[in-house]
């Protein structure tokens, strides 16, 4: 009873603000689901006549949506020799072009779904949005305050890819009607259901988005981006395989060879960087200096030029090696014949260039890590009886690596982009890749695209990992 | 009680220190200059002096923490020359520092076991059941799981005490044990300090504790600018130093 007025305000003012909010909410899911109802696609294609330039006709019907396959099957050329194709399209009834009529025959059972799959994405997500909004609404007339902050990020980012979806199901349509049947543009546009279901998704987005306040946690995590960016590639691939599904096809494996690439390089990194950075901080001079002149140089000089000089210079220096032995004593030649014979393949040249380029940057990593650590924890370690390395190993490393975690995966996510580099060697890895098939096809901003695309799927899913690894490896202090 | 100086010149002492030298900064600190000092067997002796008189600097040639410029140390027989010797004397000398050193990333049971594992070879059941009773010993059994950054100052240094005492060493020095802590916590430090002085262990102390110093030692030793200026019995050193400097001293931290 003591604390009643103050908490009759406080639900109150939370009531009266989280009202308008959620009736909105309620508002965007019934627009999306009205907007369903209603007439959203035009030109559905059920029926076409083709006529062929000799005189043929053929009329095909079509049960379903057409894509362009579909289409080619159906109307196959007469001959060979055939040079023109007109095609007429029958008209569609208003009923069939709404969206619930187009999720009805895409998800009939007779029908393959997955040659639709991408569609029915795109047509799901907005329904699924929308009843999620109306959940969402149902949890906030109740009261449950736990299970609505819960709901918020990923009601957010649903919200988020709803227009999205719209947008690309009617591209999906206006691109195959237009670009195979040369239908005007006009005659696309999508009708009212369509921007009634868009202003649904819209106001969605914005309801979500007003609810930010109410959770802690990072309102767009950046996993979602991760995933917004395959998914970006894979919607690509399907809505327009032509060019990107060949793109695809044509680098993928570039993909693989730069992952291998990189995880080879930075198993070796590590080991050097912790070499070289024990090296730095070695009492020991000559060891020291060794770690030392290596850093200073490797650092001095840009990771291109390391990589043309390992791959196209380090042949000659072999051979030099080798003439050298010979001039020594011609009893040499079986040694000279292993420096004439020394010849690294594309993909060892350019691992040894990271590892050499990288390792030096890793050493001075290293080294302030573990300078960063007190020197009091050593000599703890070295009074209970242990040796320095089992000091380093037990106790001085396991500490360090906090302090280098961090630089060290984002040198991982700068490596992932330098391996780029290795094009100009002979190595096709996805930049490579997507030279060749540029040279071939001309088609730069789509390649480019493509190729960008992965690298940024690459790139943010390690930096995220690595972000998550290290909040795992937080201690008390 | 045990204040009687314990004069055994038939038993050779366990910790001889011959004529140490030692500068810092290539001959341009000095830090000790000319020490030599005997500690016997179940002996307390505990070191005081002003502040950069090289007190924490004898007690680290003990273990060779820092290497003598000239001079001679031996630990039980042992001469500290080479490696091999340093790894032996090390189990057999612990060190409590003034700031703890306890390992962060390790729980206060991972601190008692990693050197017993690591050094001594004990098998993992074998090291935890004395890492226990150490802990049961210092008086907080109930923070084995937890980690350094969780204890308190005083706890943490009696984790630092025990992490020592589980090596078994046969001498145990201790750098200004309490002087980073909040004065309600130096009791529940000295308290075990003085435990292990009467369970007979030989201790080397730097403290200005004069409490302890009173109840557990057997010498004390006045050091200033790198010299040994007098070692005596507490009673005779508090009643009639010998030297001014002492006296001097003395008044000011007894007050
Ligand atoms: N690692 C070091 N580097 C340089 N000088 C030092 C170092 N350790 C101690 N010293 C110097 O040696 C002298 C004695 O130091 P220390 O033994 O720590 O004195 P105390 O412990 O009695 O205060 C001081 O002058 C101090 O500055
Ligand atoms: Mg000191």
């Amino acid at each position: 009873m003591t604390n009643g007025p103050s908490e009759a305000v406080g639900i109150g003012s939370s009531r009266g603000r989280a009202d308008w909010r959620l009736v909105m909410l309620v508002v965007s899911s019934v627009l999306i689901l009205a907007g369903y109802a209603l007439p959203m696609f035009p030109n559905r294609i059920t029926e076409a006549v083709t006529r062929y330039s000799l005189g043929a006709t053929r009329w095909s019907s079509f049960s379903v949506l057409v894509t362009e396959q579909h289409y080619n099957q159906n109307t196959a050329p007469l001959n060979q020799e055939l040079d023109s194709v007109a095609i007429e399209v029958a008209p569609v009834t208003a009923h069939a072009g709404s969206g619930w009529a187009w999720l009805a025959q895409l998800l009939a059972p007779r029908e393959r779904l997955g040659k639709f799959f991408s569609l029915v994405v795109c047509l799901a997500l907005p329904v699924i949005a929308a009843l999620y909004m109306l959940a969402w609404a149902w949890v906030l007339l109740r009261g449950k305050r736990d299970t609505h902050e819960q709901m918020i990020v990923p009601g957010f980012s649903l919200a988020l890819l709803t227009p999205v979806c719209l947008w690309l199901a009617w591209q999906h349509q206006f691109d195959f009607s237009a670009r195979l049947l040369g239908l005007a543009s006009a005659a696309l546009a999508p009708r009212a259901g369509f921007y009634l279901a868009l202003l649904g998704t819209l106001l969605a987005c914005a309801t979500a988005f007003s609810y930010r306040r109410d959770t802690h946690r990072a309102l767009f995590s950046w996993w979602w981006l991760v995933l917004a960016t395959a998914l970006l590639i894979w919607l690509l691939t399907r809505f327009r395989p032509q060019p990107y599904l060949e793109i695809w096809n044509f680098i993928s494996d570039g993909i693989v060879v730069t992952l291998r690439l990189v995880a080879t390089s930075f198993g070796l990194i590590v080991l050097v960087s912790l070499l070289g950075g024990l090296g730095r901080i070695s009492h020991n001079r000559i060891i020291y200096g060794i770690a030392s002149l290596y850093v200073e140089i490797v650092r001095g000089i840009p990771l291109l030029v390391q990589l043309l000089f390992i791959w196209f210079a380090l042949p000659q220096v072999f051979d030099g090696i080798g003439d050298l032995l010979l001039a020594i004593s011609p009893g040499l030649e079986g040694a000279a014949a292993v420096f004439y014979d020394l010849r690294l393949n594309p993909f060892t040249a350019a691992v040894a260039g990271f590892t050499l380029c990288y390792g030096a940057y890793g050493a001075e990593i290293f080294r302030a890590g573990i300078a960063s650590i007190h020197r009091g924890q050593m000599e703890a370690a070295r009074s209970l009886g242990m040796t320095p390395l089992q000091s380093m190993r037990f106790v001085v490393l396991p500490q360090a690596i906090r302090v280098i975690l961090p630089p060290i995966g984002n040198e991982f996510v700068a490596l992932l982009k330098d391996s780029s580099l290795v094009s100009v060697l002979a190595v096709s890895d996805l930049t490579r890749r997507g030279r060749e098939y540029m040279a071939r096809t001309f088609l730069s901003f789509d390649t480019w695209i493509m190729v960008a695309l992965c690298y940024l799927v690459l790139t943010l899913f390690s930096s995220r990992a690595v972000e998550y690894i290290e909040s795992k490896m937080r201690f008390e202090r | 009680m045990a204040s009687e100086t314990i004069a055994r010149l038939d038993e050779q002492p366990i910790i001889q220190i011959e004529n140490v030298r030692k500068t810092f900064d290539h001959g341009k600190v000095g830090a000790l200059d000319g020490v030599s000092l005997n500690v016997y067997r179940k002996e307390v002796v505990v070191i005081i002096g002003p502040s950069g008189s090289g007190k924490s600097t004898l007690l680290r040639c003990i273990n060779r923490l820092e290497v003598p410029d000239s001079g001679k140390v031996t630990v039980d027989g042992v001469p500290l020359t080479d490696a091999e010797n340093i790894n032996k004397v090390r189990m057999e000398v612990g060190i409590v520092f003034q700031q703890f050193n306890l390992f962060p990333h390790l729980t206060v049971i991972g601190n008692l076991m990693l050197a017993q594992r690591v050094v001594r070879k004990r098998s993992k059941a074998e090291a935890a059941t004395i890492a226990l009773d150490l802990l049961n010993k210092v008086g907080i059994p109930e923070k084995a799981e937890m980690y350094p950054g969780q204890l308190s100052g005083g706890q943490q240094q009696r984790v630092a005490i025990a992490r020592a005492l589980a090596m078994q060493p046969e001498i145990m020095l201790f750098d200004e044990p309490t002087s980073a802590l909040d004065p309600e916590m130096i009791k529940e430090v000295l308290d075990v300090m003085l435990q292990l002085a009467e369970e007979g262990m030989t201790m080397v102390v730097v403290s200005h504790e004069m409490g302890f110093a009173r109840a557990a030692a057997n010498r004390i030793v006045f050091m200033d600018d790198g010299q040994i200026v007098e070692d005596s019995p507490p009673q005779m050193l508090f009643e009639c130093p010998k030297e001014q400097r002492t006296c001097e001293f003395l008044s000011k931290i007894l007050h």
